[in-house]
């Protein structure tokens, strides 16, 4: 296994809100990330997977908890410490008609990170933008484009093409995919991985479908209402012990008319996260349910090698 | 047969060039077609025409369609009163950006079930509370005095489902509605359009970019690409056994949990 890159060690986050009441976002989530390999956070809206990354990405501080980055906390960075650390850590937003300035041509777009930390020289702009949009397969000719003269696909390929530009160790992708048809989604995914291949980038993807994540990520993360309740490798998925993500995997639709009967619907709504229950988080929503599970909150526990559940009954 | 589009072709402004062309299919009650395809295939503009309701400049140029008999192109405003909200209604990819902020959601689902019948405002709201509770929502009272922010995704979609299948139309209508939902919403909310359609017996067309739901809940699909129909059959056919290129590499890159993995 390659060396430990990236790891989250019980972060906690809390939002304050009014009433003097907090909202916690993420509670004790602790992840690791493992160099070159893809970890895929999935859940609902509003489950933290969001603040998660924002976390990592250091744009938000913690309330308790650590984020090592090769070893060193990167929460307690500040000042040029801390903005040299976003060379190592870039990111792909969901939106890539929101993530750009519309009046900036895609070369300037490509390229601002690296004159924003003098790594090249104006004049040097032009040929670098060329050579990073060959890596995303785009030709070279669209430096002199503005964003809005792409299609989203092509938008996204710009997008990763500028998170690559300072050559970092970590990309994070915020549902980089969700925005984009099928085909296109397909065809970005393969992007990722070749690039994965070639520089040995390390991906945190947030996304919150399973099929998706099921292609090309070496391990998966599963987060409801703040918690972390199943990690486990993706290629394992269909292995999952957790009553949660056996739902987000019955709930993917499939062209295989077969597997469409084993399409199954969880109840209700995820509740707020203002007044998460005792006991579980996800006790209202289960099936499997028990006396237990409203009183005692499950531990986070190794059922199995690289086998992580939050659950006492796990299926 | 309940709905019958010939050669369909619509131009937006001035553009000579008809954006969809040649689109032909037909509808039996309870029939269930979804439209797939990618974003400006023009699977859109195929539903906005049979309501006629095209965005700015649009217009059918070309084809016609007969819904029950009666040829929609030649209908006046009030015969599209009468149609629209009563026969024919339509669900939103966002049934919360269909309403309005400022009034409550209770305000204008009565107003809407008024326009269209001649119920008091008591016995309206007496319906809307019924079709509340028919799409499963609890406290239909509640809802009725909120907002459209107050509500979650999954629940302003539901409320905007409740008021389209307020008279039991014929046809439904529906563009994109669960693509702005959370995977378990969308599960929950196609199972409910399922359930009304296979209870009331009404038609439905569906545009989704999502293959899966398509081949859940459709008897017939239609795979569009540029504004022209790529494939249109059974909905088992056109899965198992696609024709076009384009469509087996849009079979191909649906992913599919236990399926290729690229790592």
């Amino acid at each position: 296994m390659s060396e430990m890159i990236l790891s989250v060690e019980h972060l906690t986050k809390k939002f304050p809100v009014s009433g003097g009441r907090f909202l916690t976002a993420c509670d004790d989530i602790s992840l690791n990330v493992r160099k070159g390999e893809t970890v895929a956070v999935v859940g609902e809206s509003g489950c933290g997977k969001t603040t998660l990354l924002k976390a990592i990405m250091n744009m938000q501080k913690p309330t308790s908890g650590k984020i090592l980055f090769h070893g060193e906390d990167i929460t307690q960075l500040t000042g040029e410490a801390k903005r040299q650390n976003y060379r190592h850590i870039q990111m792909v937003f969901q939106d890539p008609t929101a993530a750009f300035n519309p009046k900036m041509k895609i070369r300037d777009i490509v390229c601002e990170p690296l004159l924003n930390f003098d790594l090249i020289s104006a004049s040097d702009v032009d040929t670098k933008a060329r050579e990073l949009l060959t890596q995303v397969d785009l030709p070279a000719d669209f430096v002199s484009r503005y964003p809005h003269n792409m299609s989203g696909g092509q938008r996204q390929r710009v997008a990763i093409a500028r998170a690559l530009a300072l050559e970092p160790e970590i990309i994070a992708c915020d549902e980089a995919t969700s925005a984009l048809d099928v085909s296109v989604q397909d065809t970005i995914i393969k992007l990722l991985v070749k690039l994965q291949r070639e520089k040995g980038i390390t991906y945190i993807f947030i996304c919150h479908d399973m099929a998706l994540v099921s292609l090309f990520s070496h391990r998966v993360a599963v987060m409801y209402l703040g918690n972390m309740m199943e990690k486990l490798d993706g290629d394992k998925l269909n292995g999952a012990r957790h009553p949660y993500t056996q739902a987000l995997l019955k709930a993917v639709f499939s062209t295989d008319q077969a597997k469409n009967q084993y399409i199954g619907i969880l109840p209700g709504d995820i509740p707020s996260p203002l007044d998460i229950p005792s006991g579980c988080p996800f006790q209202n929503r289960c099936e499997y349910c028990r006396a237990r599970c409203q009183s005692e909150k499950p531990a986070f526990r190794e059922l199995e090698p690289n086998h992580f559940v939050a659950c006492h009954y796990p299926l | 047969m309940l709905l019958d589009v010939k050669n369909l072709a619509v131009s937006y402004g001035k553009n000579p060039n008809p954006t969809i062309v040649g689109v032909s299919f037909d509808l039996n009650d309870g029939e269930i077609l979804a439209i797939v395809g990618e974003s400006g295939s023009g699977k859109t503009t195929v539903i906005r025409a049979i309501l006629n309701v095209l965005p700015g400049g649009g217009r059918v140029s070309d084809g016609s369609i007969v819904f029950e008999g009666k040829n929609l192109l030649e209908l006046d405003a009030g015969g599209w009163r009468n149609l629209r909200g009563k026969n024919i209604s339509m669900i939103f990819q966002d049934s919360g950006n269909m309403m309005n902020p400022v009034h409550t959601i209770g305000k204008q689902f009565v107003e809407y079930i008024q326009v269209h019948s001649d119920l008091d405002k008591k016995s309206a709201r007496a319906v809307a509370i019924e079709k509340l509770e028919l799409m499963n929502l609890p406290n239909p009272e509640n809802i009725l005095n909120s907002y459209t922010f107050e509500l979650s995704g999954g629940m302003r979609q539901r409320v905007g489902i409740a008021m389209a299948i307020t008279f039991q139309p014929k046809l439904l209508l529906a563009d994109e509605p669960t693509s702005a939902l959370d995977v378990t919403t969308q599960a929950q909310i196609v199972g409910e359009l399922m359930f009304i359609t296979r209870g009331s017996g009404a038609a439905m067309i569906i545009v989704t970019h999502n293959i899966g739901v398509a081949s859940y809940l459709a008897d017939n699909l239609m795979v569009m690409s540029g504004g022209r129909v790529v494939e249109y059959g059974k909905t088992a056919d056109v899965i198992n056994r696609p024709q076009a290129a384009y469509t087996k590499t849009l079979l191909a890159s649906v992913p599919e949990i236990g399926g290729r993995r690229y790592v």
